[in-house]
């Protein structure tokens, strides 16, 4: 698994679309955001843009990258070479998601840690961790999921944007117009209860046993999304 | 005799109603070059495909060293696989590319002995995307000798390579069969299966038409004498037909005592031959029957 998570982090820093895609993009969204954060503080609250934050990175830096790169690696057999070797399937995908995801961590983090200098930290950092990896074990599952429906990696920029759109369109509406109506949707809708758990972490104010039950629907999302992967999965192109 | 290295029994494949494998059994015995040949569309790729353990069959077993070839912890250490397509990320350079899939065959070896083996030494840091299509056919052979494995698929191995190419491929083959390595082999060019392969299984529509050596699949079918007549000739000595050019083909399973009775027979009667040609059979007469 190191072995393929080595050559995919190599790839990633070779490849200039995918390190745009990964790296750059969600990091000049997150500085906007954090550069603008008394607008949008006042729009939701601090809450709001460590949500926002959390799901670009999320959308672009995990999930369209994960996508793209399973789409590649399946497109030019390299998927069906490595599937000769004797790794594991669970280890080649573990190596192929390993970099994305750790690198989407890594800037989660520093992202946050940038807008908590600024703005004064999170309320509960254990909760908004929980949030994150959450969120990023959800990304990671609809992911899988997405790459069985694509063909190519330019097929990837038409597959993925249901998903990462709609994740931060749910993430803006739930961070701005809040719980208190359509309750139940915005938590089952993917990314929503992430989002609340996100405000609560970071807001502060709400008992912990209210915020912990909101997991229940990103770990129903990341079941959905492996069940899923695990129907729509190839290893090899349609011939 | 010895315990078959691969062992397949009434191995059926179906993709919804195309059966593209029926009933198939063979067996591949320690340090034999078996070869796998057929028509366009045998069924040869997919039968590699699933002793390789990348394709489940419809019904039927698979053993490879006793496992079955889906059981990638036991049996992959000990096989190497060419691939019929190359399937190399292209941003990784040549040695990264062996470096990488060799460390994930288990086997011990080192990234220069395999690239030097198919003249790949100057392009170890050459990213694949730069790599010509007989270049990567090479890195692919390259990786799949990582390590010098018992059991070794070439599928298609020679496809796209120059001359040059070609004979370090076959060397490299020869030395590991020199030290016990089996090898299965897909090829459309014969000479290759006809020169090198200890038995041949022939397929043809999904079908095992026959299997033997080269001996044995060709001692069924006559030899050729092929000639020009000039005109008004006197009758020959033998039965022919003639083939559409004009030319005079005589089958024979007695190739040497024939094409003597008709030198003689030319010589006696003052007749010149015109582009007198004969031969044993070969594999590809072999081919030519299958359609029948």
């Amino acid at each position: 698994m190191l072995a393929i998570a080595r050559s995919e982090l190599i790839q990633i820093f070779r490849n200039r679309l995918v390190l745009v895609t990964s790296l750059i993009m969600p990091v000049a969204v997150s500085a906007f955001f954090i550069y603008r954060h008394e607008v949008f503080a006042a729009l939701g609250s601090l809450g709001y843009i460590a949500a926002v934050i959390m799901v670009t990175v999320g959308a672009f830096g995990l999930y369209t990258s994960t996508v793209t790169t399973l789409a590649s690696r399946r497109q030019n057999l390299f998927l069906k070479r490595l599937r000769s070797t004797a790794a594991g399937d669970a280890g080649i995908l573990a190596g192929l998601i390993l970099p994305a995801t750790i690198l989407a961590a890594v800037q989660v983090t520093a992202i946050l840690a940038a807008l908590a200098a600024v703005s004064g930290r999170p309320a509960d950092i254990a909760l908004l961790a929980a949030a994150v990896v959450a969120t990023l074990a959800m990304m990671i599952g609809l992911a899988l999921a997405t790459a069985g429906l694509t063909n190519s990696p330019e097929h990837a920029q038409v597959t993925t944007l249901p998903v990462s759109l709609g994740v931060i369109a749910v993430a803006s509406w739930v961070g701005i117009s809040g719980t208190e109506e359509l309750t139940l949707l915005k938590r089952l809708l993917p990314g929503g209860s992430a989002t609340e758990l996100v405000l609560n972490a970071w807001n502060g104010g709400v008992a912990l046993g209210d915020s912990l039950i909101l997991l229940a629907p990103t770990a129903a999302w990341v079941v959905v999304a492996g069940a899923l992967a695990g129907r729509l999965f190839r290893w090899e192109p349609r011939r | 005799m010895p315990t078959p290295v691969i062992a397949v029994e009434k191995l059926n494949l179906r993709y919804g109603d195309f059966h593209a494998v029926r009933d198939l059994s063979f067996e591949v015995r320690p340090g034999e070059l078996y070869a796998l040949l057929g028509t366009n569309g045998a069924g040869k790729t997919s039968t590699l495909e699933i002793v390789e353990g990348h394709r489940t069959p419809t019904s039927g077993a698979v053993r490879v060293f006793g496992h079955s070839p889906r059981d990638r912890a036991a049996v992959r250490p000990r096989m190497g696989i060419m691939l019929q397509e190359s399937g190399f990320s292209p941003d990784l350079t040549v040695a990264e590319s062996v470096r990488l899939i060799g460390a994930l065959t288990r086997r011990d070896d080192d990234a220069g002995r395999v690239l030097d083996i198919v003249g790949l030494t100057r392009k170890a840091d050459t990213v694949v995307a730069q790599l010509s299509g007989g270049e990567k056919r090479r890195l692919d052979f390259a990786t799949a000798v990582y390590g010098n494995p018992e059991l070794l698929f070439l599928d298609e191995p020679t496809t796209g390579l120059d001359i040059q190419s070609r004979d370090a491929l076959w060397e490299a083959v020869d030395r590991l069969r020199e030290n016990g390595t089996t090898i299965v082999l897909t090829t459309h060019y014969l000479e290759e299966a006809q020169q090198r392969a200890d038995r041949i299984g022939l397929m043809h529509r999904g079908v095992l038409h026959r299997e033997g050596t080269v001996g044995e699949l060709t001692r069924s079918l006559p030899s050729h004498i092929r000639f020009r007549l000039p005109a008004a000739s006197p009758a020959l000595p033998l039965p022919s037909a003639a083939a559409g050019d004009g030319t005079v083909v005589v089958e024979t399973f007695t190739l040497q005592k024939d094409l003597h009775l008709l030198l003689g027979w030319a010589h006696d009667h003052a007749v010149e031959f015109e582009d007198l040609s004969a031969g044993a059979t070969g594999l590809d007469d072999v081919f030519r029957t299958l359609d029948r």
